[in-house]
């Protein structure tokens, strides 16, 4: 099977692979800006139980968290132009990226949604109730009081959700993208070094989901700023609040199942 | 190409043949997973000389890279570093052996593995401290503490995550087309080029995996209600 290995060959891969790392970064970017509209649109009628949009919204997430992203992926490919054309709109000269980005969207979208509405909801509701009694509007006691606290508590979980969206983009080589993984395929199958590819492949995407996660670490602490703890100890098993909170969304299910793929 | 409904129903009967290679690849990579998330779990806890810093780097590579790299790298990778053991040691067997689905069990379990590990991990920190030491004071050795004590309540506090796992990688398992496993996804694939139908042929697979992922939830919300039945008040 192939080559002999040769550990030379990862180095000389990492550049060709990195050429193309802003084709999975344009994927990431894109879908991540639907995804959250999407979740936005999709999360307000479950807070605020509008009658039937929110048995829809509920549908949405629950078909886009029950089904794998592979499986949606060609499902939208071969599907949309389809139902398009019902309407008639030809899809056939659409690019095969505006399908890649509207399945990542919208299955971001779906646990956008849960993990907004878990961090609003994790937000204690006497502190509505208190900026009400201080004489807040719903709008001002949501912008000042909850939005403050809610984003604290849906960084880790947005984290999570950017690296395994990051991960997922290395399935849109099946519609035959040009990205990271069918670049390192394309490289795999020329040179016989599937290997090296693959190890220079994973060193990419390490890097990168560790710089994400990192950068995002920095901004939970900001915005969790307020329950910095006065004496710090140091103890295995300490639970402290961000900690707690980080459970309460764990319950609340909002994370996304196991693997990003 | 037009749309043709009754073909969703064809190609859902054509496709449910396929839903045990699929469920196989989930119970065996979840089971080993679960097996190596303890082990991983208990090392960092413990803080195990030598072996956490291994296991550290284990969980960072493997959360830090797509499931379908560490696919094509066991697929690719370990026949070479068997084939090469064996030809050192004058072994018989070769990589040739090993069936492709193999090759998706032992990568889908180390992956299984780092997600499971963060599972159990969280799942421990969630049971107080003090419940350990109450243990020790009535007399009971850590194995027997941990056991009796930290692990069912553990289990309790991370059943969630632990369906979430599971779901996730019921997901995962569709990357096993890459090394022509048959399961759900490349049965859908097939039925789809053999009768030139692919939106119905997908539909039918994604009502399958949607199924599946209800019953497993379904599931798991019984169990979790059983087993979180000592923390249903009356006492305190």
């Amino acid at each position: 099977m192939g080559a002999q290995f040769d550990i030379s060959f990862v180095f000389s891969f990492l550049p060709k692979l990195l050429g193309t790392l802003s084709t999975t970064l344009l994927i990431v970017a894109c879908s991540l800006l639907t995804g959250i509209i999407v979740g936005f649109l999709v999360a307000l009628p479950r807070l605020y139980k509008v009658p039937v949009l929110k048995t829809l919204s509920e549908i949405y997430i629950s078909f886009f968290r029950g089904t794998p992203i592979l499986i949606q992926l060609f499902l939208f490919y071969y599907g949309l132009p389809e139902i398009m054309k019902l309407v008639h709109v030809d899809m056939t000269r659409t690019p095969v990226l505006v399908f890649v980005i509207l399945t990542y969207g919208l299955h971001t979208g779906a646990y956008m949604s849960e993990m907004i509405r878990a961090s609003v909801m994790a937000v204690d509701k006497g502190q509505v109730e208190a900026a009400y009694a201080a004489g807040m509007t719903g709008f001002q006691a949501f912008t000042r009081i909850v939005l403050p606290q809610a984003l604290g508590i849906a960084v880790p979980v947005f984290s999570n959700l950017v690296i395994a969206l990051l991960k997922d983009t290395s399935l849109a080589f099946t519609l035959g993208v040009m990205e990271m993984s069918g670049k390192a395929q394309t490289l795999g199958s020329l040179t016989q070094h599937f290997i090296e590819t693959y190890i220079a492949l994973a060193l990419i995407y390490l890097v990168i989901s560790f710089t994400i996660e990192k950068l995002l670490l920095v901004a939970e602490h900001h915005l969790l700023r307020h329950e910095k703890q006065n004496t710090p100890e140091k103890n295995l098993f300490k639970i402290n609040k961000s900690w707690s909170y980080r459970r309460i969304i764990a319950e609340l299910g909002t994370g996304k199942g196991g693997t990003g793929l | 190409m037009k749309l043709d409904p009754s073909f969703i129903w064809t190609a859902l009967v054509q496709i449910l043949s396929a839903i045990p290679t699929t469920l196989y690849i989930t119970c065996v990579s979840v089971l080993i997973g679960f097996v190596i998330g303890v082990a991983v779990a208990l090392i960092r806890l413990y803080r195990v000389p030598l072996l956490y810093p291994l296991a550290v780097g284990y969980v960072t590579f493997i959360r830090g890279t797509p499931m379908l790299t560490h696919l094509l790298l066991i697929y690719f990778g370990l026949p070479v570093l068997i084939d090469g053991l064996a030809a050192h040691f004058g072994w018989s067997f070769r990589s040739v052996s090993i069936p492709m689905i193999g090759f998706a069990y032992i990568s889908f379990s180390i992956t299984a593995g780092a997600y499971m590990s963060e599972v159990v991990r969280s799942g421990l920190l969630a049971v107080d401290r003090g419940q350990l030491e109450a243990a020790h004071s009535i007399g009971m050795t850590t194995p027997q503490s941990l056991k009796r004590i930290v692990f069912p309540q553990a289990l309790a506090a991370s059943l969630p995550n632990l369906s979430n796992s599971v779901i996730g990688m019921l997901h995962g398992s569709t990357l096993a087309f890459t090394v022509s496993v048959v399961d759900i996804n490349a049965k859908a694939q097939i039925v789809a080029s053999t009768n030139w139908k692919f939106f119905e042929a997908y539909l039918a697979a994604a009502l399958i995996f949607w199924a599946l992922t209800f019953l497993i939830e379904r599931v798991t919300s019984v169990i979790e209600r059983r087993i979180n039945l000592y923390n249903r008040g009356g006492v305190a």
